[in-house]
Formats: structure tokens, sequence, C-alpha cells
């Protein structure tokens, strides 16, 4: 039998298989260098950019870890679009597989502001980060309301040609409204999830232990709550749907993609194991072999219901 | 110290393990097989480690779900690597259970260490509780050099260190006898002592004195060309320590803070830094751990 076949199409974008690292946790993919074959990888998504830099949260502390998992409020901080385009991306590119930049923004103006230089560059796709928790405007603010997600995408679908990832946050009543609007506008696929909010208290000092008081929570403990989210938001919208949230290894990245995902993105944990891209590639690729499938494509959204 | 790091040597190893030894005061000696992280390394930098079994690397743990730093303690003939820790949390527990012969995954080494300048003759190290688990290695390497290690150590009491505390009989407690310097009655640390540095060992407890106090009553004595100070533990002690020494001698700080990723991407160890006329963010885990302690911002950093 042929080696089975990996590559899934986001927007229009191919990628080699659906195994992607996941905004933040990479950076911006020159400090894991060397660490693993990240050019093996579907796609590497880059931290967060905003037109200026900025500096983020107060520190002490900005990462608290939790049972399964850990709570971030970074906030943020990143060297600006200027600074990416030139110091940074060459680095990423360099991996030689696709690299997707994510922009984030306080208004739609400063997200297609970003779109329109990155369109000038050899970036894959564009993430559109509304779901950032840990900023105090733009951010979530975006991505907690149908019209406001809508209106963000519109204004990067007018500035970019490139496909345009909608990331989405759990933080809502109602995902699929969010998702549905997002297509709506013209985004070209969904990511989801970003972290859950969240909040660490220290009993000893009864103080939140982060500096912003409240941060997002991600890896494994979010797994199965994003698990459904992801099941919810494949079947609201046509457009594909990146999983994410907790995967660890091949059977989790399974898990989001039977329940509607095209693509996987992996982000906590690669604190644990700079190597866990390709340990869950390695475990898909021997999935589909042991199942006797053809290809990846034949098992999103393929969970039978009980 | 913050700099270029091009062509920087990181690997990750899934060291063998040749010691896991417990040791009094509640402190566990780890010692692993790893040549290239042994001959790469710099006093001052560290590993970053996953406390469980590497074979279960697969499946989350639902503790201890993040690496862990630690200080490279000593390196043995660049083959093996030392760290030194205290038992408090989840992860210093997993891993004080670790045994010889299993192998531990580590990423090293990582982060910019103590810089040690052509005209440096003196090195005051200024060591406090736990941060003295990465001083034998940088007291070998000045030693090695042929630079006189001055170590001024101090601790709540002597089980917060991972080192023997000697006291001859006839210790004289309090500031005298420990101001008599290098005379009987002054309390060492035989271990440190063995690899070169002259030793002096304060606990609040028993002689009533903060390392600082030591250093300021030694500082005129330790001044001079070629002297610098390098100071490794709480973050009171070396706020104190940059104020004494202001103006008089330049002094090198080893900073801890909360870490994820250990490789500067994540962003969660930063602290504030001068730089020419603004205030940046740095990471401890890459542009640090080792600062000069002039350009720390410390009335911004929490105690």
């Amino acid at each position: 039998m042929s080696a089975p076949d990996l590559r899934v199409n986001i927007g229009g974008l191919t990628l080699r298989n659906p195994v992607m690292l996941a905004s933040g946790a990479f950076g911006y993919g020159d400090e894991f260098a060397g660490l693993a074959d990240y050019g093996e990888l579907g796609a590497l998504v880059l931290k967060t950019i905003t037109l200026e830099p900025r500096a983020g949260n107060p520190p002490a502390s900005r990462t608290a870890e939790t049972p399964a998992g850990m709570v971030n409020s970074i906030g943020l901080e990143n060297v600006g679009l200027e600074a990416f385009v030139r110091e940074k991306l060459p680095m990423a590119l360099s991996y030689g597989t696709a690299v997707i930049a994510s922009i984030a923004g306080d208004t739609p103006e400063e997200f297609a502001a970003c779109a329109r230089r990155l369109d000038r560059c050899e970036v894959a796709a564009v993430e559109i980060n509304i779901s950032c928790p840990n900023v105090q405007q733009g951010g979530m603010a975006f991505g907690v309301d149908a019209e406001a997600s809508a209106e963000v995408v519109r204004a990067v679908r007018s500035a970019t040609r490139r496909p345009i990832i909608a990331k989405l946050t759990p933080n809502v009543t109602d995902i699929c409204s969010i998702a549905k609007a997002c297509e709506a506008a013209g985004a070209d696929a969904v990511a989801l999830t970003n972290t859950f909010s969240a909040m660490v208290i220290n009993v000893e000092t009864r103080q939140p232990v982060l500096a912003a008081n409240t941060g997002g929570l991600s890896g494994p403990a979010i797994r199965p709550a994003a698990v459904l989210r992801v099941f919810q938001a494949a079947r609201a919208v046509s457009v594909p749907v990146v999983g994410m949230g907790g995967v660890w290894n091949a059977s989790d990245a399974l898990e989001f993609i039977l329940a509607g995902a095209t693509a996987v993105a992996i982000g906590t944990a690669l604190y644990a194991d700079p190597a866990v891209g390709n340990r869950v590639l390695a475990g898909i690729r021997d999935y589909l072999v042991r199942h006797r499938l053809a290809g990846i494509r034949e098992l999103i959204g393929a969970v039978e219901l009980r | 110290m913050a700099g270029p790091d091009r062509g920087r040597a990181v690997y990750r190893l899934q060291a063998p393990i040749l010691e896991s030894a417990r040791l009094p005061g509640g402190h566990h000696r780890l010692v692993v097989r790893a040549p290239v992280i042994g001959a790469a390394a710099r006093p001052g930098q560290f590993l970053h480690v996953w406390c469980h079994d590497p074979a279960t690397i697969a499946y989350p743990p639902s503790a201890a779900v993040l690496r862990r730093p630690y200080g490279i303690s000593r390196v043995w003939s660049q083959e093996a690597v030392e760290i030194l820790l205290r038992v408090r949390g989840v992860g210093g527990r997993v891993l004080a259970g670790r045994r010889a012969g299993e192998c531990l995954d580590i990423i090293g080494p990582l982060g910019h260490g103590f810089h040690i300048s052509e005209g440096l003759r003196v090195a005051v190290i200024v060591a406090g509780g736990s941060g003295l688990a990465p001083v034998p290695f940088l007291v070998e390497t000045l030693v090695a050099r042929g630079i006189r290690a001055v170590l001024l150590a101090g601790a709540a009491d002597d089980e917060k260190i991972p080192f023997a505390v000697d006291r001859p009989s006839g210790t004289l407690t309090g500031p005298l006898g420990v101001q008599k310097g290098g005379q009987p009655g002054r309390a060492t640390l035989l271990a440190l002592e063995a690899l070169g540095a002259e030793v002096t060992f304060v606990s609040e407890a028993v002689e009533g004195l903060l390392v600082s106090e030591v250093l300021e009553s030694h500082l005129g004595e330790l001044s001079g060309d070629g002297a610098e100070v390098m100071a490794i533990g709480p973050r009171a002690m070396l706020k104190r320590i940059v104020a004494l020494t202001d103006g008089c001698l330049p002094v090198q700080v080893s900073l801890e803070e909360r870490m994820a990723c250990g490789l500067g991407a994540c962003r969660s160890c930063v602290v504030p830094v001068r730089h020419q006329e603004d205030l940046v963010y740095r990471t401890v885990c890459r542009d640090g751990p080792v600062f000069r302690g002039s350009e720390i911002a410390w009335e911004l950093l929490e105690p």
C-alpha cells in the first residue's frame, strides 16, 4: 500500500500535512531552532504581531502552571509589524514549510494595515487573532461579538489576497454564531479554540498569581471542551476548521479531526516536548496505515455519533 | 548576559542518570551523562528539565506539565552534568524519585551565564539559599583560570542550602565571629573550599547575619581593580547588593523567574531592563539569567 496522503486544504492553501504549531507557543520560530525538524510540519503559525511593538502585560507572573495545563497572560508582547517582517519572518521561512502570520489590533483598520503589509511577504496565510483574553482593547473584545468579528474579517479581506483564518475564543455562549459571521464576512477558515479565561490565586498572599489578575487556560485540561467546540463549529460552517486546545499526542489530534477539524495546531505541549509536532505527525501516519486509510481527509468530521 | 547568541549550541538529550541522591535538608543531587552539554556549558547557564520518565512524554501528566529550570551545579570532566535541587513542589518530588539507570529529558545549556572578563582578578561571589546550587561550577571555572574566588554565602538556616555547613567547635556567633574572616570560628562550606574558594558562611539563625551585611563589612578590602561581584540568590538580597556596591564594584546578578518554554519564545519570564533611554522587557531564560546589576530596573521588580 502506498504512503497515506496527508495533504489538507485550508481555504485554498494546501498543507503537506495537518499538523500546525500554534501562535504564541512557537514564538517567532527562531527560538526553537535546532530542537526538531519544523520544516516537516504542515504549517507554523508565528506569534501575534501588531502594527507597533507592544511591551505586553506586567511581569511576575505572566504564567502559572495548573493541573494538566497553564494559565498565561502575556498580553501580546511583540516586536511590531516592521521588525517582524525584517528580522523574524526570514528565519521562520527558512524552515521550508508554510508560515502563517497572526495579527491583532485595536481597530479593524489596524488589522487591515498589518494584512496589507504582509500581502507583500511570503506568508502562506493570515490568522486574525480576535480571541486574545489578555488585552484591554481589541483581542477577545472583537471575538465575543459576531458583528465586531465580521467587521475585522471584512477589513482584512479587503486588504489581502491571502487565505484568512479567523481565530476564535471559546469564551462565548455560542461559538457557532461567531464562526458563521466570520465565514459570511469572507474568512477562508476558522481556528478554535484560543484559551479559556481563567484565574489562579495564591492562598498565602491572597493575590492572583498573574500580575494581570486573569489569563487564559491552555493545555490538556481544555482538550475535551475544545473538541466539542470544534465539533459544533464544523457543523455550523462550510469553511475548514483548524482545531486546537491541549493536543499532546496523535490520538488527541485525531479527536479534533474526527470532530471536524481539517488541520490541528499544537501549543502548550511544545514547552514539554519541542518535537511534539513531529511525534504527532508520525502517530497520525501510523494510524492511517493501521486503519488502511488512503488519506487523512477521509477522517475529517468522521466521528460516528452514538 | 544579553548579547548576540548566534550559533548558540542548544541540545535536547535523553541523558542517562548516573546518580540520584537525597541530601540533607530536603535537597537532592542528580548527575546525568551529557557530554555535548557538559562541553558547551558555562557557569550560570541552566538546564530545562522534564521531570517525568521520558518514555511517557506522549502522555500528558496532570502535574508538572511544564519543564523546570535548574542551574548547572557541576560539570564532571565535560562528560557529566550535575544539578542540585530543593525538593519542594511537585516537580522536585517527581525528579527526586527518578533513579540511576533511567534517563532524564534535558534541554541545555540555556541562557547567558556569568561573564568572566579578561581583567578579572577577584570574583566576590555572593550567594544566598538555593542560589548556592550553581556556585561550584562557577568557582571551579574561576579557579581554573587563576582568578581568586571569594565566596560569601548565606541562608536563613543551615537546612536551606545544598551543602553541609562546617562550624568548628568554639564558634563565635554574632558579627565578631564573622568579621574575623579567615580566623578559627568562621563557619564554612568545606565542599566549596575544596574547589578553591575562600568561603564565609552565615545563617540568620546562628550567626544572625545576612550575607549582604558580610559583604558590606568587607567591601573596602574587596574593592579594587580587577574585582567584581557575582550574586545569585533571593531578589531582596540581589537588590541590597546592587545598592551596596553602587559605584565601587561592578555586579552581575543571576535572576529567577517563572518560565514556560525556557527558550525565549513564550515571554513568560521577562524582567524590566534599562536599554539606552528606554525600559524594555528582557527574558530571564534567554537574555539572562545573568544580567548586569545596573541594567535591571529594580524599582519595578517585585521582591
